[in-house]
């Protein structure tokens, strides 16, 4: 029986851990603002806009082959070979333009995700396990055959401090001190939005989610698991080379150890975002949101004055808390189910 | 002369050394309701996915139509409107109900993108089709499963299907919603939709369809109309032998002072609610109910894997608390799981090793490790026992047929000499003839004073093995008789009937 519809749409809302997620950055944000009223302030929140936004596309990567019932811990590598190898063509080439550095970087992340596509479509072989391989396979590749010197600020093309610092809103604060929205968190949006609008609306997106939710009807449906598979792979890595060049424009530096080592916690914060670890089912909304979290975290130790260390400690923590919680409320939901029904 | 939609003409194909099908030929009219009807293995469903283009015959042909397919795949099968529901009705928990059914012949028309206007739209013109009403918005997951039985249906007819295969499709729903299903399946016909409705539940078969086909051991035993059929003359076609199941007769050997199992007023919110009943030795309880009724949620409570809210188990008299397995074997209880394959036995371990399991430290030696003729010699003499036709101990458990798996669950409970024997649906998916055997080993065991607790839907197998059965509804027992006292059509009626 269709009973109230309103009342089932509130039902569904509050169902969502999203809906939670959000009120917990809303409560969080409200108790660092009462400690250190600067966290609130625009400038900060831009500032905040700007050094996630890397993180955040590497989360949509990885929030869609969650979705589709896989996982990559590979996407890291993938992104500090486009940047590294980006960088060098550039050196080289003496072509200081930051849209080649963007071809190059995506390029080689495509490349890179084509390689775990395959292995993952045409092999059959577990996401983890392939994409564990890959990781080093890529990042041992990237340190012996391209090289393992850091190219510093001075050997750094020009074209990547200028992207670094453009701005595409500029404000000026009380004391003539200018500030402005950085064209990162614009790129970012602009890829949520995509991501968003190809999971919803093409039937590709549609096979991402039927994958995930069930392998063996997606076959019998006439999804072709294979093509779909070989895309992701392909995306996550075309991504890995837009975080990369944002990386490498941010921090002004590439080591061609960085971001290796960070896939945990932008894995952290997608599952933070309420997508299942198993597939199926997950929002860009609670990705972005658990980004947010994990950015706003982060940054307010920092304002409270507590060490980085403490970071991990309290990232940790908050995803240990959060799974539980979800879990135990999908445990509850069942036993309601089973008495429910007639 | 109807007119003929599908033919399958001297169909064999066999897979490594076995035979799965020898000879088969079968045909269906348009708007006809045929029933496909055999035991487990006797090849239903390697005959389905030949039907659906999923498998490969050796040798036959296929026409669907009028037209002949040596070659038949899987897209030809759907677009001459061949639609099959699988058992697991292959939809996407995670998608909602309007997705579901519209979905396929998205893919079927080659879109790229959606219009979610057009899903909703047809989703909503084939519920209608089939009058029924469903929160098109809602996931999958959520709803019942003879719900997402009619979503799978909604989906086939959009892909205007001319004949729908239904795999064992009243498994896991109530009586309520088999008619129901049969009551979409009549109005299917009106369309000029047939129905082939595979099954091994003869009441069922021979309520809904007009001819049945029987297949047994890869061969067609017959095409029958239904009106020359009853009960059991079908069941004699499907399984060959006439089986006579002896009635279970409980005699109360002597006064026993006090019950050896007691439950009284159990209850865990979202399962079960006031459970009381007593068990006495050598007594055989039935506990029926649908998919869904608490009576697992129950068995697990009483074997420490499901902990209740409040209430109280006594066993011998004496109150105790459970909770764990660990807790149960010790009292003396011993639990048989429904789904046998991946909670009774470790099938990719050997028979030896799953005999011994329950009873390991019995088997150490004196340097407190596992000693290996202990183990054997064990093993030896409960597979011996209770007749677990076998090569070798080493082979793996997976290796047995149904039946003689499911002995071995049972003698790797016996080793540890429980006095309280739960079993959850033991005879599921197992042959006629050893279910007969599984059936006197039970009352063997009874016989001796061990006390046994059935759980089982199939009303005969309670009826003829259980001296008294309790029928659990929603999570409550609504009534606890005499099986002397009640006929077989008595306990379906009151299993099906509403509640109050």
């Amino acid at each position: 029986m269709i009973g109230n519809n309103r009342n089932i749409q509130i039902r569904r809302i509050f169902r969502q851990n999203e809906s939670y997620l959000f009120l917990v950055v809303i409560a969080y944000s409200t108790l660092i603002t009462s400690l250190n009223p600067s966290f609130l302030s625009l400038e900060n929140l831009f500032d905040l806009g700007k050094s996630s936004a890397g993180m955040g596309i590497l989360a949509i990567g990885v929030f869609i082959v969650l979705l589709s019932g896989g996982i990559d811990i590979s996407f890291a590598a993938i992104a500090i070979s486009g940047q590294y190898i980006a960088a060098n063509v550039l050196i080289a080439t003496g072509i200081d333009n930051i849209f080649f550095a963007f071809l190059i970087s995506c390029s080689v992340g495509i490349a890179l995700g084509a390689i775990n596509g395959l292995l993952i479509s045409s092999f059959k072989i577990p996401t983890l396990i392939a994409t564990l391989g890959t990781l080093s396979v890529f990042h041992g590749a990237l340190l012996t055959i391209v090289g393992s010197k850091a190219i510093n600020s001075a050997q750094l093309p020009d074209c990547f401090k200028i992207f670094g610092a453009k701005d595409v809103l500029i404000l000026t604060k009380a004391n003539g001190i200018n500030y402005g929205l950085s064209i990162f968190t614009l790129i970012f949006i602009a890829v949520a939005l995509l991501t968003w609008f190809f999971l919803k609306h093409t039937m590709l997106g549609r096979g991402i989610y039927a994958i995930g939710g069930d392998m063996n009807a997606a076959e019998r449906s006439g999804f072709n698991i294979a093509k779909i598979q070989f895309f992701i792979y392909c995306y996550v890595g075309f991504l890995a080379g837009i975080a990369g060049v944002l990386h490498i424009s941010l921090i002004r530096y590439s080591n061609p150890t960085y971001i290796v080592g960070t896939e945990l916690s932008v894995i952290a914060a997608v599952v933070l975002g309420g997508t299942r670890i198993t597939g199926g089912s997950g929002t860009i909304i609670g990705t972005i949101m658990g980004v947010a979290m994990v950015t706003i975290l982060n940054n307010s130790l920092i304002l409270v004055g507590l060490s980085s260390y403490w970071q991990n400690f309290f990232v940790g923590l908050i995803i240990v808390i959060s799974v539980s919680f979800t879990s135990y409320q999908s445990k509850r939901g069942i036993g309601s189910i089973i008495l429910n029904r007639n | 002369m109807a007119e003929e939609l599908l033919k399958v003409q001297n169909i064999s194909k066999s897979y490594v050394g076995v035979q799965a099908l020898d000879n088969v030929s079968m045909s269906i009219n348009k708007g006809e309701i045929q029933s496909l009807v055999g035991e487990n293995g006797s090849g239903k469903s390697t005959l389905i996915k030949i039907i659906a283009g999923v498998v490969k015959p050796d040798e036959g042909e296929i026409i669907i139509n009028g037209k002949r397919f040596q070659n038949l795949h899987a897209i030809d099968s759907i677009s001459e409107g061949i639609q099959v529901i699988y058992q697991d009705l292959s939809l996407f928990p995670n998608l909602s109900v309007a997705e579901n059914i519209s979905l396929n012949q998205m893919i079927e028309r080659k879109k790229r993108f959606i219009n979610w206007k057009e899903i909703k739209s047809i989703a909503t013109e084939e519920l209608s089709n089939i009058k029924k009403e469903l929160d098109l918005n809602e996931r999958v997951e959520n709803i019942s499963i003879a719900n997402k039985q009619l979503v799978a249906i909604c989906r086939a007819l959009t892909q205007d299907a001319k004949l729908i295969i239904m795999d064992e499709p009243t498994t896991a729903i109530t009586k309520g919603e088999i008619d129901r299903l049969f009551s979409v399946i009549l109005a299917l016909k009106k369309k000029g939709i047939s129905t082939l409705f595979v099954s091994h539940k003869l009441s069922e078969v021979l309520q809904i369809s007009e001819k049945v086909t029987v297949i047994r051991d890869g061969k067609l035993v017959g095409v029958y109309n239904t009106k020359e059929l009853d009960y059991d003359t079908l069941s004699f076609y499907m399984s060959g032998k006439k089986i006579v199941d002896s009635v279970f007769d409980y005699q109360e050997k002597e006064r026993q002072k006090e019950p050896l199992l007691e439950v009284k007023n159990l209850s865990k919110k979202g399962n079960f609610q006031n459970i009381n009943f007593k068990v006495q030795s050598g007594e055989i309880i039935g506990i029926t109910g649908i998919l869904g009724s608490g009576r697992t949620e129950l068995a697990l409570s009483l074997f420490g894997l499901n902990k209740p809210d409040s209430g109280e188990i006594y066993i011998n008299g004496k109150l105790v608390k459970i909770n764990s397995p660990q807790n149960a074997i010790d009292l003396g209880l011993s639990y048989l799981p429904e789904d046998r394959l991946n909670q009774g036995l470790f099938v990719k371990q050997s028979i030896q090793d799953n005999a011994i399991v329950t009873i390991l430290k019995r088997l150490l030696n004196k340097f407190r490790l596992l000693s290996d003729s202990k183990k054997y010699k064990s093993a030896k003499e409960w597979v011996e026992e209770l007749n677990v036709i076998t090569p070798s101990l080493e082979a793996a458990a997976q290796a047995l047929s149904g039946g003689n798996q499911q002995r071995l669950v049972i003698a790797k409970w016996l080793a540890t000499n429980p006095k309280i024997f739960i079993l959850d649906s033991p005879t599921v998916g197992i042959d006629i003839a050893s279910k007969s055997n599984i059936h006197n080993i039970i009352k063997g065991l009874a016989n001796k004073g061990m006390g046994v607790i059935i759980i089982s839907d199939e009303i005969p197998e309670t009826i003829h093995n259980c001296n008294r059965v309790v029928v659990m509804k929603e999570g409550r027992i609504v009534k606890e008789v005499d099986t002397a006292d009640i006929t077989e059509d008595e306990l379906f009626n009151i299993l099906a009937r509403k509640n109050k």
